[in-house]
């Protein structure tokens, strides 16, 4: 298989000494090319700060990260985060169109039209036309959210990092944009890793779960999710394959959760 | 129903409406002779005091002094204010290095700069710019200080995954985001800004508003003082339109975000 991301005996402490707080304890594991990866764990296990150090955004302690055979020491090109906090994460003095052509800021080789275009195909393929001139505060959480999604794609992403992206929106609206991820990530042949506390949605949206411990974190175990491409909303979720990785996946999460001393997360 | 509507229309004409009642006001006391009309003209003297200025030619030529002092002025300070506020994000050491300089300038008074001004810098031009960009400066500094650093790290995250570098980031990402404080300093700096040179001019200046309000005062020409006092009070607002206009131009995304009229 094709291997696009690699994490090697990624660690990570903050502080030093008696007061350093060993946040990722060694976290190994790998997503091939068009594998849909979900990452979940107990609260406080250090998923955010995974996440930046996949990304490049935060160096880990010790520990590797490989993108496409490179090691990864600041964010590479072909990977694109879609951040929980999407409206901080959108620019409020750009239109939305404007918005997703600046995930093209620094490709080369397109002009300011081609840009434009492709700007205005991402949006009508998260389904957003009709909002290309609008601004982010003029949309609603979700809508906003994709206005971020299509700046990834129009990225030329391979890889999307998502950072409980749907954690802020609403029930509805989630399986929504739920089905609509799974969706382009076909479409546009991304790689996906999805980091979420909501196990429903990790196994809904995966082909495989990679499980969490408490921190000092690290893989407890991994979860193969062979439910197929095409996912329902309610067959899917009635399936017993999908139940029976539901209880695999919760039950390690409380065990963890039972087995934990009583610190602030 | 009726009086709701025509409330609705005098809201429309506010500032007429509020301009109207203090001439209104004004007139009365005067015509009332609650206090003596020597000290305190009717608003017909003071238009006419207004008039004969305006004759001679002295007031337009103190006037275009006096604006265009504050307005080159203000617009090098905010210059300056901002250029320092990007050298403090780029180098926090100069942040921390500079804070105690400002500390120490900033509250000094224009009045209090002039005579070392005069000193230094003669009686030209030279003298204006230095006083207005010394006491003005510190508004769009300390505002785009404060901004910069505040600028959401989810925003500053997404340039760096989008391969942008410190610059890049800084001039399409934090200065955008923080345009809108630092116009607020800069139209703070704008009002000080017709201060410091109306008071420079009055102090050491051999033209301009000030000077002239000087010397009508000396001269006793009560009625024109008072015109040359309505005259810098619409300076404040011709100062507020053309910084208002700017930053329409230029943060005017946040008062469409947030609903509110500039």
């Amino acid at each position: 298989m094709d291997v696009v991301l690699e994490a090697r005996q990624l660690a990570k402490a903050y502080g030093v000494g008696t007061d350093a707080l060993q946040v990722l304890g060694g976290i190994s594991f790998a997503v091939s090319r068009g594998e849909f990866v979900s990452i979940v764990g107990p609260s406080g296990c250090g998923k955010t700060t995974l996440l930046f150090a996949l990304a490049g955004l935060q160096k880990a302690s010790t520990g590797t990260v490989t993108f496409n055979g490179r090691s990864v020491t600041a964010p590479p090109r072909g990977v694109a985060v879609v951040f929980q906090d999407y409206s901080r994460s959108l620019f409020p003095w750009k239109s939305n169109r404007d918005n997703v052509a600046f995930g093209m800021v620094r490709v080369e080789g397109l002009s300011s039209a081609q840009k434009r275009d492709k700007a205005q195909e991402m949006l009508e393929a998260v389904g957003l036309q009709g909002f290309e001139d609008k601004y982010p505060w003029q949309l609603s959480g979700g809508m906003q959210q994709r206005v971020a999604i299509a700046r990834g794609l129009a990225s030329q992403s391979e890889l999307l990092l998502l950072d409980e992206p749907l954690a802020a929106v609403d029930a509805q609206t989630r399986a929504d944009m739920q089905d609509l991820l799974l969706d382009l990530a076909v479409r546009f042949q991304q790689t996906c890793l999805l980091v979420t506390h909501d196990v429903e949605e990790a196994v809904y949206m995966a082909d495989r779960v990679v499980v969490l411990t408490r921190r000092p974190t690290v893989v407890d175990h991994e979860v193969p999710i062979n439910l197929g491409k095409r996912r329902d909303q309610i067959t899917t979720r009635e399936d017993p394959r999908f139940l029976a990785a539901r209880h695999d996946v919760m039950m390690s999460i409380r065990s963890s959760r039972t087995a934990a001393p009583a610190t602030a997360a | 129903m009726g009086s709701f509507r025509l409330l609705e229309i005098l809201a429309g004409f506010r500032a007429i409406i509020s301009f109207l009642i203090i001439i209104v006001t004004w007139q009365s006391i005067a015509s009332l002779g609650l206090v003596p009309e020597k000290y305190f003209p009717s608003i017909l003297a003071i238009a006419a005091g207004f008039r004969d200025m305006m004759m001679s030619g002295e007031l337009v030529s103190a006037e275009l002094r006096t604006i265009s002092r504050a307005l080159i002025g203000v617009a090098s300070a905010s210059m300056l204010g901002i250029g320092l506020a990007v050298l403090g994000d780029l180098f926090p050491s100069f942040r921390r290095g500079f804070a105690p300089i400002a500390a120490l300038v900033q509250p000094i008074p224009p009045a209090a700069l002039v005579p070392m001004a005069v000193f230094m810098l003669g009686l030209g031009p030279k003298l204006y710019a230095f006083i207005v960009i010394l006491v003005t400066v510190w508004p769009p500094y300390f505002n785009g200080v404060a901004a910069l650093a505040s600028v959401s790290d989810v925003q500053i995250r997404t340039g760096q995954m989008l391969g942008l570098s410190r610059w890049q980031i800084l001039r399409q990402i934090k200065l955008p985001a923080a345009m809108p404080e630092i116009f607020a300093g800069i139209r703070y700096a704008s009002s000080i800004s017709l201060i410091a040179v109306v008071v420079a001019e009055m102090l050491a200046g051999h033209d301009g508003l000030g000077f002239l309000l000087i010397r009508k005062a000396f001269a006793i020409r009560i009625p024109e003082v008072y015109a040359l006092m309505f005259v810098c009070a619409v300076n404040g607002l011709i100062m507020n339109t053309i910084v208002n206009g700017l930053r329409w131009k230029f943060a005017g995304w946040q008062s469409r975000m947030t609903g509110q009229a500039a």
